[in-house]
């Protein structure tokens, strides 16, 4: 036999092949047209697991790029450092000096690796201007170190300088959110408002900063410490600070510095706990993963729960096919369909059955996290294209593993029996 | 492999065309050699089937043999429960015997793998049920191309049209079977015994879910099919369909009762106006 030949008989044999599968693909899917009811009701269980798996990794992801961002927006650079107080202490201010002005200044001159200190009061207030206000104002109390380390900057006039805080002047910054609150534009930069009743000059307005995490970053009104510390004495015990490593790569050795100068100041031993705590920004970030790893492991379960559910769905579906179609397996058998042949046929059905629920579940995701996109405090989300790819390989998976045994009890039924089959 | 099944269909096909010039010969000559020029296609010897049924065995077949050559046209015939159902799904290779021989096309298949047995079902044998047994939802056209598909033959679309034409279906192609008279199922059906172009068409009863009308139009099908030189067994019921083939074999118990030619297969096989000429056949159990 000629090269030619061999060629062409392989070519024939090659199309049959797929002529074979395309046949089989295209029965596969008027069978499930012809029964669309029940194979819905199957694939159910496939279509509630292929959209947790788009949607659940959309948002998962959406969030996680956002918080990124938003994190790295922020600086990852400084660390937050805070008195451990009972909630009493707190409120009352009464208690023992845990940490005050002196320990933020012996930070800031004793560790070589923190390039910018503030201290961080925060409190919410009423603030008033003309007819309008607004109540539970967050309201924090800062130096001007304040706006570098969180990229806090003012667009409209300024933020107060060192002398303010000297001062304890009477001066705040607002938030684009408060202007609104209180019913007024831009033109209040100059003007008084009331801080829980004492008056204070508006000198700086903040650029927008839009929401994080559902919280409105521009609700706010920032005035010097000192001024608050006039305003709510209590604090004075309890003072919160912020504290800006000279780089990323220094943070370790920056908390170590922070850490031991506290320690000392406070006369802890060794071996007693720190009455302080320090929280990184890119701890945070860490922390993110962890909440990141955690739903993937919660998606997971949903998902093979439902998965295998919806695959039980489909074994138990095609076991009542190949029950019906007893007698077309017979006659195909009589007209030269080998066990393979039939074997292929029934589990092409059950996978086409597994991908189009897939499918359906990847178009009803696509639509919820559209929808989801659409609201405007939601945060920038899309479906990224591996979980399409991951939840139509487990669909499909699930078809071929819940489609095997009913298409082998196809495949060895005998031909006269299944003719024969009423 | 492939290049002897490539020889064996071209010697089929020589074969054919061979037998259907004895047969003229023959005619014209009046000898009485025809079973032994035409070549032998099935040859069953001995051939027993035994069912078992909880502890109860059942002999269906009990020791049948029977030598069919090429281009014969065979009626069997017999009482409900006789054997012949079990005889013909042997034939076609759909269940094998529980002991005896099966010659087809002189390669023995009783002892084959399924998948062997299922080429064979799918390349050399066409079958014709009582009920049709078309595929539901599917066109005339899918239904006459599905053993071209699974032979993997080429131009699947062609050869089944040629098929539908044969029966007299060609613009009935795309119709379903909902769509279709009982008759024109079997013509269908009968299409798509023809597409593969096998050795022979065994038909199981194929007149039994029809009137004698629609039953004669399916008889001349065969009988057209017979004339172009194909090897057709039949079952049937009715005398009348048993004398438009050539040979009448007679199952009772599982046995061959008699195995005679018909009216017409001694009137065509006698010299012209004289069919005491007939030669008897094969032998009666
Ligand atoms: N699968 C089977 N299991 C058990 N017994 C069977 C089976 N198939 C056939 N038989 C028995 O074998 C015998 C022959 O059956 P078969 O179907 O060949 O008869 P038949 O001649 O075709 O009858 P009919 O004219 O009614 O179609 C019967 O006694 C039947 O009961
Ligand atoms: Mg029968």
């Amino acid at each position: 036999m000629n090269t030619a030949g061999r060629l062409s008989r392989a070519g024939h044999a090659v199309a049959g092949a797929a002529a074979r599968s395309g046949q089989n693909i295209l029965t596969a899917f008027a069978q499930i047209w012809a029964n669309r009811g029940r194979s819905f009701l199957t694939t159910l269980g496939v279509i509630i697991a292929v959209t947790a798996i788009i949607t659940v990794v959309s948002f998962v992801e959406g969030f996680g790029r956002y918080m990124t961002n938003m994190l790295r927006g922020y600086g990852t650079q400084y660390m937050i450092v805070w008195p451990d107080i009972s909630w009493e202490q707190e409120i009352t201010g009464i208690g023992r000096i845990i940490m005050d002005e002196r320990d933020v200044e012996a930070v800031r001159t004793e560790c070589p690796d923190i390039q910018r200190i503030t201290p961080f009061l925060f409190t919410e207030t009423q603030v008033a201007y003309r007819k309008s206000s607004a109540k539970q104002v967050p309201t924090r109390g800062v130096t001007e170190a304040y706006q570098v380390i969180r990229n806090y900057y003012v667009d409209k006039g300024r933020f107060f300088g060192p002398m303010d805080v000297e001062k304890a002047a009477d001066v705040v910054v607002v938030g684009r959110s408060v202007l609104k609150l209180l019913q007024c534009d831009e033109s209040i930069l100059g003007d008084f408002v009331q801080i829980a009743d004492r008056r204070f000059r508006v000198i700086g307005i903040l650029e927008p900063k839009g929401s994080f995490m559902g919280d409105d970053q521009d609700e706010t009104v920032m005035i010097p410490y000192t001024t608050m510390l006039q305003m709510f004495p209590q604090m004075r015990t309890t003072m919160r600070f912020l504290a800006e490593a000279r780089s990323e790569e220094v943070i370790d050795q920056a908390e170590a510095q922070i850490r031991r100068v506290l320690r000392q100041r406070h006369g802890l031993t060794i071996g007693q706990p720190d009455d302080f705590g320090i929280s990184r920004q890119d701890q945070m970030l860490r922390e993110f993963g962890k909440v990141r790893t955690i739903a993937a492991s919660v998606l997971a379960g949903i998902v093979s729960i439902s998965l295998l559910v919806g695959g039980i769905g489909i074994m138990n579906v095609m076991f009542v096919s190949v029950s019906e179609r007893t007698r077309e397996i017979g006659l195909r058998k009589s007209v030269g369909g080998r066990r393979r042949d039939i074997m292929l046929q029934f589990l092409t059905e059950a996978v086409v059955l597994s991908t189009t629920g897939g499918a359906i579940g990847v178009a009803i995701g696509y639509v919820l996290t559209h929808m989801a996109g659409m609201h405007p405090q939601m945060v920038d989300i899309n479906v990224p294209l591996w979980s399409v790819a991951l939840a139509l390989g487990f669909s499909a998976g699930a078809g071929v593993i819940f489609g095997v045994i009913p298409a082998f009890k196809a495949a060895i039924l005998h031909p006269i029996d299944a003719l024969r089959h009423e | 492999m492939r290049r002897t099944r490539k020889r064996q269909a071209s010697r089929r096909e020589q074969r054919r065309t061979a037998t259907f010039l004895q047969r003229r010969t023959f005619w014209h000559d009046g000898q009485s050699a025809m079973q032994d020029t035409r070549e032998k296609l099935i040859e069953f010897r001995d051939l027993q089937k035994i069912y078992r049924v909880g502890t109860e065995l059942v002999h269906a077949l009990r020791g049948v043999s029977l030598t069919i050559h090429q281009n014969e046209y065979v009626a069997i015939m017999g009482p409900s429960g006789s054997g012949k159902s079990t005889l013909m799904n042997i034939l076609g290779c759909l269940d094998i015997p529980t002991s005896g021989s099966y010659l087809l096309n002189g390669t023995e298949v009783s002892h084959l793998s399924q998948s062997a047995l299922a080429r064979i079902r799918g390349r050399q044998i066409g079958f014709v049920f009582q009920n049709f047994e078309l595929l539901p939802r599917t066109t005339a056209l899918k239904n006459v191309q599905l053993p071209l598909m699974y032979a993997m033959l080429p131009r699947r679309r062609q050869r089944a049209l040629a098929a539908l034409e044969r029966v007299g279906l060609a613009d009935r192609a795309k119709h379903r079977p909902n769509q279709l008279s009982g008759g024109q199922k079997q013509r269908v059906a009968i299409a798509r015994a023809l597409a593969q172009e096998p050795d022979i068409i065994l038909a199981d009863e194929p007149t039994g879910n029809l009137d004698s009308a629609t039953g004669n139009e399916i008889m001349s099908i065969f009988d057209e099919l017979y004339a172009s030189g194909q090897t057709i067994i039949i079952v049937t019921h009715e005398p009348d369909i048993a004398q438009r083939c050539h040979r009448i074999v007679t199952l009772r118990d599982g046995m061959i009762a008699s195995d005679i030619l018909s009216e017409r297969g001694r009137a065509e096989a006698a010299p012209e106006g004289r069919p005491e000429f007939a030669p008897a056949v094969g032998a009666g159990a």
